[in-house]
């Protein structure tokens, strides 16, 4: 983490992104903060029949209805385990309105630059890859980072 | 002057006015002699004209009063009623909403001159013009003119010849150090008590000056004898801008335009000139007058355009001042239970339990309910706004298919939630298409069948329950299920078995498939195959659904059933494992405890026999795969839902209770699933889902 910080404090005046890192079985993911709208606890989520099998079903987040998604399920990974540390990443998405993303757990907000951003080793051999638009390097960790688009797209990968 | 705040009401007003004309002009043609008809058309067209030319819209105001001066030469009996008129005072219609749509969208009425209807329309003039000189209203008014120009034909206080003794009061006046100032005061044409209209004006100015001069004569003005104008000569000490809001504020007045007049000498000299030349020589000495002449340039002056790209309009609802009324006093109610609960709270210990705590938590419940009605009152519109346009579609089909045909409606007092009616013209309008180009047999037909000449179209609108039945049909044809059944096999959709095997009404339900057209011929009135699919989806769209009944050589009726609000709905809540989901009520028809044993089989699909009624089974919890139980109850929970005849029992495994839901929509993501029509959620924060139980039958 302190790493995290001086690297923070050097690159100011470059473009800085924020992160959250998220947990999704071994690997990190990134969600571009702009984003997020807001990080729930695991509630009761109500299954809706007959929906894409990607979709968890709806949570009442605060009196508002919001689709809740696998995305290990849209990824085509196995289905999720719900632990304590288990969140619902809110997803605001103009337009098609809010989203929640299921993740195993929520590591932290990392400050990348764009050179810590690797963009052109990204093979399209597997299908999960076509989520992730870069891969952030922060001090020895890898981040997947996250393309909202392909996540929020109905396009299956399953 | 700004008017773009004036947009909303003008775009709403305009459109009613077209709408009475429209009606007006529909039952000239059948009665062309109704004075009563003609002079409500004249008041129609003349208020659309004031209402554009205040707005500015320039174009639509010269199409107006082109159109208006037909109307004054039939009002006075120079041009007669005729169907080639009729056209063309459709067609002018048709260009005016065109501009309205303009407006509507950008704000702005487009560059459509509509020349050739404005030619016409002066054709139609002039014909009048040959038979004896137009009337002295017509020429009065040219909007198309200068604002200058128009303004100086108002500006009649400038022509008056003062007698001796009124010019020794005018000067008498001025030199008591008043301001005197000449004004004409313009009525409205539509104006039915114009001495009374005058006489408030002279009351509303004396009350700040000193009316110094009539034209006409007092004696004249009380006894009617003018036409729209007067004009007076008022000594004040006021400024002019009071003397002249005061003579505006009189209703019915239409304009006041006036100037300070200092020169009264100088008024002999001008009498004899020409007009302009008065313009010109009295506009130096005016100080005033470039700054009075904008606001009062109100109606005949062109008003700038709206200022801004202000794009398309908000919709809005127009409120009774009752139902506003009937709101506050729930809402005032509301106030008083609420304040009743926190007294018992801060007075009482344990007051939770007492008596007047559950007094008052019903107390509440009853206001709630009917705040959401009154709530739903506000929102709810007469479908006339969508069915008025109709008649005139009817003729006008009437008219290109060459058929004869009558358009009967009623209840189009009938309400619907705004939004549903906005969305029910378009499905509604095709349905009345075709039945006047399917539905109805060509006349020659129709005597030889002994049916009478004009066919009958009909529009029923009428209320069921928490459903708004609106019934299309005609007494024509009927669909000829035979060569539905033969297109549809010719097209590949069914295979000659599978029709051979379809009841009447799976025929007919081919008709509601994409790009199926019955249509021998394709016509611009229908036969492109857009047709019944797209009124299905836009009525079910609206939670509705839509129902044919037909017979061959009788006729067909298309029954549209639409929910009566939306948003908030009464529903049954049911469980099946863990899992909670609402219902209808309204689409409920009962509840019943059947034993397994009653169970029977028809096509290996399990039904029930009820009082003579077989009703196929549902297992809700198959549908919605949830997993099954592993053994059947003794009694099973079945929930009967009816969909106009046809029913269907659903089986669940317990019943929650009734209760008030708040639609909420699934939002974008979830899709695919017509079954789920939304979610709710309950008092304690879970949510459940609806089921669309429609899509069951």
């Amino acid at each position: 983490m302190a790493s995290n910080q001086t690297e923070a404090i050097e690159s100011r005046d470059k473009q800085v992104k924020q992160y959250i890192v998220v947990q999704i079985g071994s690997e990190k993911y990134g969600i571009d903060i702009s984003y997020v709208d807001n990080i729930v606890r695991m509630q009761k989520i109500t299954r809706v029949p007959k929906a894409q099998p990607y979709f968890k079903g709806i949570i009442n987040l605060r009196g508002e209805i919001v689709p809740v998604m696998s995305i290990r399920k849209k990824m085509g990974l196995e289905d999720d385990v719900i632990t304590g540390a288990s969140r619902i990443i809110i997803l605001k998405i103009e337009d098609k309105g809010s989203l929640g993303v299921m993740v195993d757990a929520v590591n932290e907000v990392v400050n990348l630059t764009e050179d810590q951003i690797e963009t052109n080793n990204i093979s399209s051999s597997h299908a999960k890859d076509t989520f992730i638009n870069g891969i952030g390097k922060n001090g020895d960790q890898l981040i997947s980072l996250f393309e909202i688009n392909a996540i929020i797209d109905e396009k299956d990968n399953v | 002057m700004d008017v773009s705040q004036y947009l909303e009401i003008f775009i709403d007003e305009s459109g009613e006015h077209l709408q009475t004309l429209s009606d007006c002009i529909m039952e000239l043609e059948k009665e062309p002699d109704n004075k009563d008809t003609i002079n409500e058309i004249f008041r129609a067209a003349h208020s659309l004209k004031g209402m554009a030319g205040t707005m500015g819209f320039k174009r639509m105001q010269h199409l107006t009063h082109d159109m208006e001066n037909v109307f004054q030469e039939v009002r006075n009996d120079t041009i007669k009623v005729d169907s080639q008129m009729i056209d063309l005072l459709f067609k002018c219609l048709d260009a005016i909403d065109g501009y309205l749509e303009n407006i509507k969208a950008s704000s702005d009425e487009g560059e459509e001159d509509n020349e050739v209807i404005i030619r016409e329309l002066n054709n139609f003039l002039a014909k009048a013009e040959g038979k004896e000189p137009a009337p002295q209203e017509t020429p009065q008014e040219a909007p198309r003119e200068e604002a200058a120009a128009d303004d100086a034909d108002n500006r009649k206080y400038r022509k008056i010849d003062l007698t001796d003794s009124e010019r020794d009061a005018v000067m008498t006046a001025k030199d008591s150090g008043l301001h005197i100032y000449g004004i004409t005061v313009i009525i409205r044409k539509d104006c039915l008590l114009k001495a009374a209209r005058a006489f408030l004006v002279f009351r509303a100015v004396e009350e700040i000056g000193e009316i110094l001069v009539y034209r006409p004569s007092s004696q004249d003005i009380e006894d009617e004898k003018f036409e729209f104008d007067f004009s007076l000569y008022v000594g004040s000490p006021e400024e002019l801008d009071k003397v002249i809001f005061a003579a505006k504020n009189v209703s019915e007045i239409e304009d006041v335009v006036g100037e300070e007049l200092t020169d009264f000498s100088a008024k002999d000299e001008e009498k004899g000139q020409t007009k302009p030349a008065a313009v010109a020589a009295e506009t130096k000495p005016e100080i005033k007058k470039p700054e009075v002449k904008k606001p009062e340039a109100k109606s005949q002056a062109p008003a700038k355009k709206p200022s801004g790209g202000k794009p398309a309009t908000s919709r809005t609802v127009r409120v009774d001042i009752e139902k506003l009324d009937a709101l506050m006093n729930q809402v005032s109610e509301l106030i008083i239970a609420k304040n009743s609960l926190v007294s018992i709270g801060s007075t009482e210990e344990g007051g939770f339990n007492n008596q007047g705590f559950h007094e008052q938590i019903e107390y509440l419940e009853r206001i709630t309910t009917s705040l959401h009605e009154s709530v739903m009152k506000v929102r709810m519109v007469p479908i006339e706004s969508v069915v008025n346009k109709f008649p005139r579609m009817i003729r006008d089909l009437s008219r290109s298919l060459n058929k004869k045909m009558e358009l009967i409606m009623t209840g189009e007092d009938t309400e619907l939630d705004r939004t549903v009616v906005d969305q029910i013209g378009d499905p509604l309008q095709h349905l009345l298409r075709n039945s006047a180009d399917h539905g109805l047999e060509d006349t020659a037909v129709r005597v030889q069948r002994g049916k009478p000449e004009v066919g009958s179209i009909f529009l029923n609108a009428y209320q069921e329950g928490n459903n708004v039945i609106i019934q299309v049909g005609d007494d024509g044809n009927g669909i000829d299920t035979e060569a539905v059944k033969g297109k549809a096999i010719e097209r590949g959709i069914v295979t000659q078995e599978q029709a051979d095997a379809m009841s009447q009404k799976e025929i007919i339900d081919l008709l509601f498939m994409p790009s199926f057209s019955m249509a021998k011929k394709i016509t611009d009135i229908s036969g492109r195959g857009v047709g019944l699919d797209v009124v299905k989806s836009n009525i079910e769209q609206l939670g509705g659904d839509v129902e044919v009944r037909t017979k061959l050589g009788v006729g067909t009726t298309f029954t549209v059933r639409l929910p009566l609000t939306l948003a908030i709905i009464q529903a049954l809540m049911v469980v099946v494992r863990d899992e909670k989901y609402a219902i209808a009520l309204a689409s409920i028809a009962n509840i019943e405890s059947v034993p397994v044993t009653d169970i029977k089989y028809v096509e290996a699909k399990e039904v029930i026999h009820l009082r003579g009624c077989v009703i196929p089974l549902i297992r809700l919890d198959r549908l919605l795969d949830i997993e099954p139980r592993e053994k059947d109850p003794e009694n099973l929970t079945v929930v009967i839902v009816k969909r106009g005849d046809s029913q269907v029992g659903l089986v669940v495994d317990d019943l929650m209770g009734q209760q008030e839901i708040v639609i909420k929509s699934l939002g974008k993501y979830i899709n695919g699933n017509k079954l789920i029509s939304g979610a709710t959620i309950l008092g304690d924060g879970e949510v459940a889902l609806i089921l669309d139980v429609n899509t069951l039958m």
